[in-house]
């Protein structure tokens, strides 16, 4: 486990040598995810001008789910971001089995090979949208609160990375597994606004089955006073119950990889 | 960094003070080490194949929706085996050439050997380990260049692939130190180690290659396509480089190339593979006299002659206006005779002798010289 | 002069129908790409609705204009779309542009054809969208044929000053190895001023005069304000003349624009 850590460290920082190089691709990068934000948020910013409220919530608690589920996205987005392409670029062209040819754990080798500074981006969003959030509420101030939101960010980044694993494990199968992962990964989407505002159904489906929902909506509900019960801590419980399913799912993906030679 | 100062190279690698203390080895590698086979020199093989059977399963479909959605209620197979029961053993310190057209078994082979595949039936030991259930083990004592798919990070200087390579196989700092040095020399990478692989040719990306792959002293090597578009120089330097290895560390060596040249080089010993079956293994010296029993004589000619009249074992395998080329068998006739023959019927400008060559001796082994040899 | 016309119509004729071939060439994709569009849909109208949870009306708007604009908007977004940056891009970094510039056909025609063919094919492939807008989210398409007309002659008009917009904008990957940068800038930017998220209407002035003195909105915006009856159709002739002005203007500048690039492509190498 210790030789894990640090030889994630040296993957980093490998990385980051020649990311100096990319510096201007690392703004635009940033940039472009930014953008993307603040469209939302300017519809947002417009619309809230204008009403009373949205659904019951008011402007600085919608920044605070928005906020947390983008703290949560970034964290997948900077570190799993290797997932995604898994097909594409290593299996459609023979460069995955050089994971199998290393004496290191290959998923490992996977996720160490890449750190997307794009995320970057989403990560300065979510901070500053937090920020802004918590600014404009008026929460009370106690240790738990920021060991709290450490912890809602942590998992949601775990739900996130799980299901980002468990539908790259596709590409065993389909090569491109893309279209797949991102069919799962847009239904955040619907994570990024109370999940109040939607039918009983697309509630469901974001607590029992793509649960993005404890990424934002049910920490921010807690947070902010609102009774959800159970589900204010199921959060952890939810990431890590995914992730064990996702490595199982990965390891049966790969010896069928091995099997069939693909 | 200056023209005049280039540092040698073990300054690029990380700082690590002091003698590698056993402890700071991992466990893995640890036990790795002392669950070890016999190293090199020992009696056991260092590969060993027996009766090794890899089929594939391809799902067959019709085209378009309708194929897919039939597929996915009633799948059909189509069976393709690609290895068929095949045996070898290779020793410590051999350096052997695999070749076989494309499509023959070579690749399956290989990923077989190296864990990547699972085989359908058969074993495969590689240092007296399972390549696949020891993964992690075998790896360490392994080496593989895949061609022109770099194992190197892209982006980075030379040295930093390097260094990351150290610490992926866990190289003492020391030792890894020594090896960066004595590769820097012979590969002639000095200039190189602060160049990102994109940046470099052909011969450069290869050299470095070569580094990285024997970087962590593997005690065999897979070498699929070494010198595949590299020029001469650079092909008998990466050629020089692996003799050497092989000689001074007793690396045991598997070829997979198209490039003949390579094989008579670098082996001694050739296997080769045709339609899943081994229908070939031994020394080159075999190959040549069995099989070279063909020459060719190629003729410059004023006119074509309507028929000639040749001696036995000898026919014409091209006429065209001026040129005039024949084959003839060795064992029957000789080349004296064969141009006594023409030259007495043809006004003969020149002609030229061809030596036995590797290539086109193996092209009559794909094209069933040995069925012909069985028959005869 | 008839037989010039025949052979300029079946030349791009053949440049048109290539494109829908690309476009089919990604099944899952399709299937995928629905899945995507009814999310994003959806979002959209939920969003709206919770809006007006206790609002009647927003700038002036009932929820209903405002939901028929959003969902018509999804329908007719391919009319935001442009690749333009991307093909030059791709062009130029294949070294292709040299290619392109000895073929015997109008260079700037060539794309604006295969724009056009896109578009129609991209909005052939949104019917699904646009089905599950009428079945599942309500969507009341106007009847007017005076306000159908009124968007066709608006949309053709703002869809031609987008495209000059993006091919100036392409120009500029003659200059910077940031082509994929600068396609995800535009995407970026032309998420929101391309009026697809927002009626005009709701936008306060001063957002709304920006919006409306950038190309982005020329192409959605104007004519969906015209479909969903937000703007009146009496006002459509002026419209189109602003439109036109556009048009005009930016084709003008994207010659000029264009001609400097190629220079610079001629002279200094791709």
């Amino acid at each position: 486990m210790q030789r894990y850590l640090n030889l994630y460290g040296a993957f980093l920082g490998q990385q980051f040598k020649s990311y100096a190089e990319y510096r201007a691709n690392f703004i635009i990068g940033a940039s472009s995810t930014i953008m993307m934000q603040a469209a939302n948020l300017l519809t947002v910013w417009v619309v809230m001008q204008q009403i009373p409220d949205f659904n019951g919530w008011g402007f600085s608690e919608l920044l605070l789910i928005y906020g947390l589920i983008t703290l949560s996205k970034s964290i997948n987005h900077m570190f799993a971001d290797n997932l995604w392409t898994v097909g594409r670029v290593y299996i459609r062209s023979g460069q995955f089995d050089r994971f199998l040819v290393r004496p290191i754990d290959p998923l490992f080798h996977l996720i160490a090979d890449r750190f997307c500074y794009d995320g970057v981006g989403n990560f300065l969003v979510g901070v500053v949208l937090l920020g802004a959030a918590l600014a404009g509420l008026d929460l009370a101030w106690t240790p738990l609160v920021p060991l709290y939101i450490l912890l809602a960010v942590l998992s949601g980044g775990g739900i996130f990375i799980a299901l980002n694993l468990i539908t790259c494990v596709t590409s065993f199968w389909i090569m491109d597994s893309v279209p797949v992962t991102r069919a799962i990964f847009d239904n955040h989407l619907f994570a990024q606004y109370p999940l109040t505002i939607y039918p009983k159904a697309v509630t469901t489906l974001l607590t029992w089955l793509i649960p993005y929902g404890f990424a934002s909506f049910y920490p921010a509900s807690y947070l902010l006073g609102h009774d959800v019960g159970v589900y204010a801590w199921a959060g952890p419980v939810v990431a890590a119950v995914l992730l064990f399913a996702g490595y199982r799912f990965w390891q049966f993906g790969l010896r069928h990889y091995s099997g069939t030679g693909s | 960094m200056s023209i005049d100062s280039v540092p040698s190279p073990s300054q690029f690698a990380p700082p690590t003070a002091g003698a590698v203390s056993y402890n700071e080895i991992s466990r893995s590698r640890r036990e790795a080490q002392t669950a070890a086979p016999a190293p090199a020199g020992s009696l056991m093989p260092a590969i060993e194949v027996e009766n090794l059977r890899k089929v594939f399963y391809i799902s067959k479909k019709d085209p378009g929706l309708a194929g897919a959605v039939k597929a996915l209620f009633r799948p059909r197979f189509d069976e393709k085996v690609a290895v068929d029961g095949i045996s070898l053993r290779v020793e410590p310190g051999e350096m052997v050439g695999y070749i076989g057209v494309n499509g023959a078994g070579k690749s399956t082979t290989i990923k077989m050997l190296t864990g990547v595949l699972v085989p359908t039936g058969g074993t495969v030991r590689v240092l007296g380990r399972d390549p696949h259930r020891d993964r992690v083990a075998n790896a360490r004592d392994v080496g593989v260049v895949f061609g022109q798919r770099s194992q190197m990070w892209w982006d980075l200087a030379l040295v930093e692939s390097l260094n990351l390579i150290a610490k992926i196989y866990e190289i003492p700092a020391a030792r890894y130190r020594e090896l960066l040095d004595e590769f820097a020399a012979t590969l002639e990478l000095n200039e190189l180690l602060s160049v990102p692989i994109r940046n470099m040719s052909l011969g450069q990306k290869m050299r470095a290659e070569l580094a990285a792959t024997l970087i962590h002293e593997p005690k065999v090597v897979y070498l699929d396509e070494p010198t595949i578009g590299l020029d001469l120089i650079v092909k008998e330097r990466i050629r020089d480089f692996i003799k050497e290895q092989n000689r001074t560390r007793g690396t045991t060596v598997i070829l997979t190339t198209h490039d003949l040249g390579d094989i008579e080089e670098l082996c001694q010993r050739v296997i080769i593979i045709d339609a899943g079956h081994i229908i070939f293994d031994g020394p080159i010296s075999t190959i040549k006299d069995r099989f070279g029993k063909y020459r060719e004589i190629t003729f410059e000619v004023a006119a074509g002659a309507a028929r000639l009249e040749l001696p036995a074992g000898a026919d014409v395998i091209a006429a065209e206006p001026r040129t005039l080329a024949l084959r003839f068998d060795r064992t029957q006739t000789t080349a004296s005779q064969v141009a006594a023959a023409v030259m007495s019927q043809v006004d003969v400008r020149d002609f030229s002798l061809a030596e036995p060559d590797l290539s086109a001796i193996v092209k009559q082994i794909y094209n069933g010289a040995l069925q012909e040899e069985a028959a005869a | 002069m008839i037989s010039y016309l025949r052979r300029q119509a079946s030349i791009y004729g053949a440049i048109a129908a290539s494109v829908p071939k690309r476009f089919l060439a990604f099944e899952i994709w399709f299937w995928v790409g629905l899945v995507l569009g009814a999310i994003e849909m959806m979002i959209l109208v939920f969003f709206w609705r919770a809006v007006y949870g206790q609002t009647a009306t927003l700038g002036g708007l009932s929820l209903d204009q405002t939901l028929t604009y959003i969902l018509l908007a999804q329908v007719f977004a391919a009319l935001a779309d442009q690749d333009l940056i991307w093909e030059f891009g791709y062009n130029l970094r294949e070294g292709l542009i040299a290619h392109m510039l000895l073929r015997p056909v109008g260079f700037q025609t060539n794309y604006y054809v295969q724009a056009l063919a896109s578009l129609a094919t991209r909005m052939i492939m949104q019917l699904p969208m646009a089905l599950l807008a009428t079945a599942a989210f309500g969507l009341r398409w106007p009847t007017d044929l005076a306000a159908w007309g009124a968007f066709l002659v608006s949309a053709l008009l703002g869809y031609t000053a987008l495209f000059f917009f993006h091919w100036i904008l392409a120009c500029l990957t003659f200059y910077t190895t940031e082509v994929w940068g600068l396609g995800v800038l535009v995407y970026g930017l032309t998420r929101f001023f391309s009026g697809g998220l927002m009626p005009l209407a709701i936008m306060p002035v001063w957002l709304r005069t920006l919006v409306l003195a950038i190309p982005f909105a020329q192409s959605l915006a104007i004519p969906l304000n015209f479909l969903s009856g937000i703007t009146p159709v009496a006002e459509a002739p002026a419209t189109w003349l602003f439109q036109l002005a556009w048009v005009i203007g930016l084709g003008v500048v994207s010659q000029l624009f264009f001609r400097v690039a190629v220079r610079k492509v001629t002279v200094q190498g791709g």
